[in-house]
């Protein structure tokens, strides 16, 4: 994008700041002109005819209208004013002038956009912003989310000083549900915590944490638990301990993101702000839909009526939360009427295809990506 | 995804070009093509932030017309000043000074105001320079922080527009982006909003009145309707000698252009307020001034070169229209969907679904997407798990698998890879 293009104009613009001092030139011009016939007014001494009052008078009155101030500030302005009129239809050229031209006017509830915004809000632990939008708003507060990311938040502001005990708290109280989905947060809190003892350098403070602490986890986790304790032989010599990853300098960072994980999918909450996803989502499809909406300009009922987009909006990787088959042959999506079916030979098929190919399973039929041949028997349906 | 090379290497079958364009497997040249389209995703991102550059230009652009609109005005005042004293005939030497000496103190007056102006206009200017510098700051290493400041600034556009003035200052400022949003632009929005929310309409037809001449060119009904309110208000205080003057004064300039709407609001000079009569009756509810305010709104965002939609709202509306499917609305959707949650539900529900070309397949497991990296793999009950997850799950079990849909369990090398387009 040339955006140095638009700089410039834009510095054709403020130039302005120069006209704005010549009209301030004018301006004194004209106070001076006046000034100088009041001087001549007083010094002359009294009495001043009549007669010579109105020449000066005249004469200043001759040289303003003919000096043309008001000319010379008609003049700064068309200058200023071509300038001013041509930026805003390079900005129209070089970015989208109207995007809300795919927007459907629909009615979208802002309650719950605020409710979701409050959300955001404290998800990042920013309980001060939330609360001011929900007054201000005059939204219902939403307080299971607002309790449980305050929880959160306390655990983390307190990692960030390398405190263990709120999440340690967390853990213990949660070790069950925590248990069933697999996750190992408590072992590796403890590991970062001998870690920590380990580096200090006292190997009687390293071995009581190891013995009271990590031997729990010894049937459970063998390997880690060797590994962990050998360390205590490296104490003050670390530098040549064979498990330099156990202090990887992100060690702290990743315990972080993997407990703020855990700890969402435990309160139903989903990692990432889901407000960010959806917004992040918009920016790299909207592109997409403005073109479309150009070309469906002329139709735009239909626009507003359709149930399916026409094209797809090509969105990356984080965005793809399902497994969507498409049929290589129909182009249909797979549904549960038509689900994708694996030939023999490794290729994939929606079912009504093979159905087409088989001539309604009476026969077999050659793959369209393979020589190999296969009948509908022969297929399997997938789930993905 | 793309499309794995043919498990016996023979493609004399035809694949269609689409397919053909698709098979390149070779990693260097995907991921040269991946940065490619990355850069004009962004470049496309850019060129969404039109108002972004325009409404702090719309701002610059106001505050010199009013200045210029100044000094034309009061340097030609004062030379006719100076003209009508010149002509003058019988003008004593006092009165001359004192005349001339009150134009000099006119003239400084407009000085200061001008220095004033330009100082304004100077805060003005640098604004949009800022705004042209953040675009440019934009690369892949801020990537993350600059897309958060974004979605601040979207956010902030919202509240603003909602009138939420309070919250909108404060994230402005705990950000620290408050050359990156106009709440300057809407103070003069909430001047006018609170009137209107009062009843009084003073404040908007005085910015009316301070932007005639565009709001003549778009062809605006506000004013006509802020005194159609007007009207109705004087009638409602059954004032109805002063009703029919201000509708001779006020009304009848637009009669020419609105004939019908005018001839059906002077009707409730015959009704009254507490007409039964729906047509009339609706005229007197509170929620009139509801609409004067969102037409306000409407005029103001337009006169400022913004979106008439709250930003949030377009960029939520494209991205739920893009992530929405069939499954999104089913119990077993990803957390991580923003879609999983009533909320997103909700507002989706009017917007169409989105379409995809090409097989676009997830790990239930790993909940990665599968591609000729990371293939599909079937167990032999046809559940489909990625290459990458189903090898973790035998190193850890002996080659054993099972299939955490079904509870099946097989061998490794039970499984075979299926290829899908
Ligand atoms: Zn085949
Ligand atoms: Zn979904």
């Amino acid at each position: 994008m040339e955006l140095n293009t638009i700089k410039d104009a834009f510095d054709r613009v403020a130039k302005r700041q120069k006209l704005s001092c010549k009209s301030q030139e004018v301006v004194e011009q004209v106070g001076h002109e006046i000034e100088q016939a009041l001087a001549k007014i007083e010094t002359t001494n009294d009495p001043l005819s009549p007669g010579d009052l109105k020449s000066i008078l005249t004469e200043l009155k001759l040289k303003l209208n003919t000096s043309g101030p008001l000319h010379q500030l008609e003049g700064l302005q068309k200058e200023n004013n071509t300038n001013l009129s041509k930026y805003p239809k390079l900005l129209d050229k070089a970015f989208n002038p109207d995007i809300s031209k795919a927007y459907r006017n629909v009615d979208f509830d802002f309650h719950i956009v605020n409710q979701i915004i409050a959300s955001h809000f404290y998800r990042q632990g920013l309980f001060d912003l939330g609360d001011c939008l929900i007054n201000e708003a005059g939204e219902p507060e939403d307080i299971v989310i607002r309790s449980h990311f305050l929880e959160m938040y306390q655990i983390l502001e307190a990692l960030k000083v390398k405190n263990l005990e709120p999440a340690l708290k967390w853990i213990t109280a949660n070790r069950e549900k925590l248990m069933q989905t697999g996750s190992s947060l408590e072992l590796k809190l403890h590991r970062l915590q001998f870690m920590e003892i380990v580096q200090k350098g006292s190997k009687a403070d390293a071995l009581k944490y190891a013995r009271t602490y990590l031997a729990p986890f010894a049937s459970l986790h063998m390997n880690e638990f060797l590994k962990l304790v050998v360390c205590i032989v490296w104490v003050g010599k670390l530098d040549s301990c064979p498990h330099a990853e156990l202090m990887a300098p992100t060690r702290w960072e990743d315990f972080t993101e993997e407990l703020t994980q855990q700890f969402c999918s435990l309160v139903g909450q989903s990692c990432h702000s889901p407000l960010s996803v959806a917004i992040a989502a918009g920016i790299e499809a909207l592109p997409t839909l403005l073109k479309l909406a150009n070309v469906m300009a002329a139709k735009k009922q239909e626009w507003l009526a359709m149930k399916h987009l026409p094209v797809p909006l090509e969105l990356g990787k984080e965005f793809q939360f399902h497994s969507i088959f498409v049929c290589p042959v129909s182009r249909d999506q797979g549904s549960e009427e038509n689900p994708p079916m694996l030939m023999p030979c490794l290729h994939v098929l929606c079912k009504q295809s093979i159905m087409k190919l088989s001539k309604s399973s009476s026969r077999s039929f050659k793959c369209p990506y393979c020589p190999s041949e296969a009948s509908a028997g022969q297929c399997r349906q997938l789930h993905f | 995804m793309e499309i794995d090379p043919l498990p016996n290497g023979s493609g004399s079958a035809a694949a269609t070009p689409a397919e053909t364009a698709a098979t390149t497997t070779a990693p260097s040249p995907a991921s040269n093509t991946t940065t490619a389209s990355k850069l004009s995703q962004l470049t496309e991102s850019l060129k969404l932030e039109h108002q972004f550059l325009r409404v702090p230009f719309e701002h610059y652009r106001k505050t010199i017309r009013a200045n210029q609109r100044t000094v034309e005005k009061e340097v030609s005042a004062v030379i006719s000043s100076v003209t009508d004293v010149a002509d003058s005939n019988e003008l004593s030497k006092a009165d001359a000074v004192l005349n001339l000496t009150s134009l000099v103190c006119r003239l400084q007056g407009l000085k200061r105001k001008l220095e004033e102006g330009s100082r304004t206009e100077n805060l003005q200017a640098q604004r949009c320079r800022a705004r042209l510098d953040h675009l440019e700051s934009m690369d892949a290493e801020n990537l993350s922080e600059w897309n958060n400041v974004r979605l601040k600034r979207i956010l902030v556009d919202y509240m603003l527009r909602m009138s939420y003035y309070d919250t909108a200052v404060k994230l402005a400022e705990s950000s620290n982006i408050q050359d990156l949003v106009d709440i300057d632009v809407f103070q003069e929005a909430k001047k006018v909003i609170d009137a209107l929310r009062n009843q009084e309409v003073g404040p908007a037809l005085a910015w009316c009145i301070d932007n005639k001449s565009r709001l003549k060119k778009s062809k605006s009904k506000f004013e006509f309707h802020l005194r159609l309110q007007e009207f109705i208000e004087l009638v409602r205080a059954e004032n109805h000698m002063r009703a029919i003057l201000y509708a001779r004064k006020h009304l009848a300039p637009w009669g020419a252009t609105y004939m019908k709407e005018l001839q059906r609001v002077t009707a409730t000079l015959a009704f009254r307020s507490n007409t039964e009569c729906a047509k009339y009756k609706v005229l007197f509810e509170p929620k009139q001034w509801d609409f004067l305010v969102d037409q306000f709104k409407q005029e103001f965002c337009r006169l400022h070169g913004m979106t008439l939609e709250p930003l949030l709202n377009i960029y939520l509306q494209a991205g739920l229209s893009a992530l929405k499917t069939p499954y999104c609305y089913q119990d077993d959707c990803t957390k991580e969907d923003p879609l999983s949650q009533e909320s997103f539900q909700k507002l989706a529900l009017p917007l169409p679904y989105s379409k995809q070309h090409h097989s676009k397949l997830v790990c239930y497991i790993t909940k990665e997407l599968m591609d000729t990296e990371n293939p599909p793999q079937v167990l032999p009950n046809g559940y489909v798990y990625s290459t990458k997850a189903l090898k973790e799950m035998a190193e850890k079990n002996n080659g054993k698998i099972t299939c955490p849909r079904t509870g099946l369990v097989c061998n490794y090398s039970d499984l075979v890879k299926a290829y899908i387009s």
